[in-house]
């Protein structure tokens, strides 16, 4: 029992940290002590009340919301399609925000509470049209093959991506927001925003994190797996569902953060082992660490200016796999 | 096991949304007013989107977020009362000194908040997703629209003056602006011929470069400098069309200007150009390097580059 439940310890130790880093530090120093204080309710100067729970309680909070998300469908993918390579952006999701939000960002909405939604949800809607293309295209019959799904979602995903680019090129004005919108990353993030994301998430991680044994099953073929008693249709669709629900919510509100999806997963991988009843879980949490890691650095590396997280997670996330691979290896681990 | 998991799953995300504290409620919206003079009683304004916004007085502490509005903020004598500024604010050479705080859409907000700012000044490059962050963090923010015409323009440095409280310096400023732009326009009725005119806004690729096309401000500015813009005379619709170099071969323009000269392009260059060469405007060395900004930043320097333009289209009445 204490064995099984070591890897929670750590990655709930790691989130833990990350959160607490991600609320004490930011482009303006505030000390440990007054963070300690402020969090706990007692009255420090508006400044740093504003600061600490107004820009960075519900930043954090955005940031490892969607760094779980990434990180559980990025785990669930990987699991689907039996490749080492796939992210939570394969079948068309960040295209089809992409061009979701572009679309949206040409048209000037009235200011009101549900006009000040219309990109994200725009992004959202999208982004589920496109998986939903890419699975009509990919379907053969009642099965769909994950190679054909690949292949569509490869299709899909750079006609949707030229369409963006063609957008863009046309309304000059809106360029700016678009590639900065493109490039990923969260700045004033309203409590809203992080409500109407829980519920997605909540539901599309809970789904995922319960389809382990399916996907353990699914890495020995289809065929095999139907053979041990899965319903492999109706699986394959609700993983592709749930993942999908769970990454257009995260892409809509966060833009496109890429990196920590493929990534965590391998991680969590390599010291944990591939069990997907464990693995997805894991990847949740330490996908949240992660991400709010990398917000960190965002926000410190080029202090006061802030970089993209996408950038960070790239440029960061890279060496660091190879360095976990490399130790993987002398470990003997494959 | 995974039953046990997923309490602590649900008791964590329970828990980060419980954390919350509620945001701060929005202002009612009014609806969007296409009004160019915003009503003004005591201090309370109508900006831009449709927002009211009340002072207590006029704003001592600004940040500005767009070049545009550093440019009127100075403009109306305001200079002073400017503690934050984006990036790409560069003119007047005083705000350099002012501390920038961010640009490209990704603000240091927890300077921001520690500047303890009376007023953000946004402008429509800022997205309205910004000026709803910053009013759930309890700062004031005015919008000011992008002016349609010139005179649009000085309605924008009234209201700015209001909300600094520099009115009576303004309206002279205004006046002298005024002044300037009656005297081009006076001047412009001598014009006999209105040269074709090419604005170029990029051209990394000589093949396909950028211009401007009607419903733009610098398509509004060539035409009252006394010329004709060159996708108004070529039938193009768009606003920032891409130019194939085979319609610039059909439509000869009378002038070319280098809209993008401050990013290292030069007159010689464009002879270099293939197909270019043989251009009216290149064989008569009518290409001519231009300040981007006098035309595309919506603030007072638009007279500066409508007196510029006026200049180089008709030097004949500037003698």
């Amino acid at each position: 029992m204490k064995k099984t439940s070591l890897p929670f310890l750590w990655t709930f130790g790691f989130l833990a940290i990350a959160l607490l880093t991600s609320i004490a530090i930011g482009s303006v120093f505030i000390s440990p002590w007054e963070v300690w204080r402020t969090l706990i309710g007692q009255p420090s100067t508006e400044a740093v009340q504003t600061i600490l729970l107004s820009i960075r309680l519900p930043r954090t909070a955005l940031i490892a919301l969607v760094g779980a998300a990434l990180a559980g469908s990025g785990a669930a993918y990987q699991g689907l399609f039996r490749n080492p390579l796939a992210d939570p952006y394969l079948i068309g999701v960040a295209s089809g925000a992409g061009l979701g939000a572009v679309l949206a960002m040409s048209i000037h909405w009235p200011y009101t509470n549900l006009g000040l939604l219309a990109i994200p949800a725009a992004a959202f809607l999208f982004s589920l049209l496109t998986v939903l293309l890419v699975y009509l295209f990919a379907r053969v019959g009642t099965s769909v093959p994950v190679t054909n799904l690949i292949l569509a979602g490869v299709a899909v995903s750079s006609f949707t991506g030229a369409l963006t680019s063609f957008l863009m090129l046309r309304s000059t004005g809106e360029l700016r927001h678009a590639l900065s919108w493109l490039l990923g990353g969260v700045s004033l993030v309203g409590w809203s925003s992080i409500l109407a994301l829980i519920p997605y998430l909540a539901v599309g991680l809970g789904v995922l994190s319960l389809s382990g044994q399916a996907l353990n099953l699914l890495q020995f073929g289809d065929e095999q797996a139907a053979q041990m008693g899965l319903d492999t249709r109706r699986a394959k669709f609700i993983i592709i569902v749930a993942a999908s629900l769970v990454t257009a919510a995260a892409v809509a509100f966060a833009g496109i953060i890429g990196f920590i999806g493929l990534i965590v997963p391998h991680v969590m991988r390599i010291f944990w082992g591939p069990d997907y009843r464990r693995l997805i879980p894991l990847s949740i949490l330490c996908g949240a660490g992660a991400l709010l890691l990398a917000d960190v650095l965002a926000r410190i590396l080029l202090a006061p200016q802030e970089l993209p997280v996408g950038i960070v997670t790239a440029l960061a996330g890279a060496p660091f796999f190879l360095w976990v691979l490399r130790r993987a290896k002398s470990l003997g681990h494959w | 096991m995974l039953r046990k998991l997923m309490f602590v799953f649900i008791t964590f995300a329970l828990l980060l949304s419980a954390c919350g504290t509620p945001a701060a409620p929005a202002p009612a919206p009014t609806p969007v007013t296409a009004t160019d003079v915003p009503a003004v009683v005591g201090l309370t304004f109508t900006d831009g989107l449709g927002r009211t916004i009340k002072l207590a007085g006029p704003a001592q502490k600004i940040i500005s977020l767009a070049p545009s509005n550093s440019e009127i903020l100075f403009a109306v004598g305001a200079g002073k009362q400017v503690v934050g500024r984006d990036d790409f604010s560069d003119f007047p050479a005083e705000i350099k000194d002012v501390p920038s705080i961010g640009g490209m859409d990704k603000y240091n907000n927890e300077q921001i908040v520690a500047l303890k700012p009376d007023l953000i000044l946004m402008a429509e490059i800022n997205n309205p997703e910004q000026v709803k962050g910053f009013e759930n963090l309890g700062l004031t923010v005015f919008y000011l629209s992008n002016p349609k015409t010139i005179e649009d323009m000085y309605a924008n440095l009234e209201i700015v003056s209001k909300l600094t409280g520099h009115e009576q310096e303004t309206a002279v400023v205004i006046e002298t602006l005024k002044n300037r732009v009656a005297a081009v326009d006076a001047k412009m009725g001598a014009v006999t011929t209105k040269p074709v005119v090419f604005y170029e806004l990029d051209s990394t690729d000589p093949a396909k470069p950028y211009s401007i096309g009607p419903g733009t401000f610098v398509d509004l500015l060539i035409t009252r400098a006394g010329g004709v813009d060159f996708s108004v005379a070529a039938g193009i619709k768009d606003a920032y069309p891409q130019v194939s170099a085979e319609q610039l071969v059909i439509t000869n323009p009378d002038v070319i200007i280098l809209g993008d000269s401050m990013w290292g392009v030069t007159v010689e260059s464009v002879g270099q150009r293939p197909g270019w060469e043989k251009l009216k405007a290149v064989v008569a060395k009518q290409v001519y390097p231009f300040d981007d900004n006098l035309v595309s930043r919506p603030g007072p320097r638009l007279v500066d580059g409508l007196e510029t333009l006026a200049k180089l289209l008709h030097p004949e009445l500037f003698k």
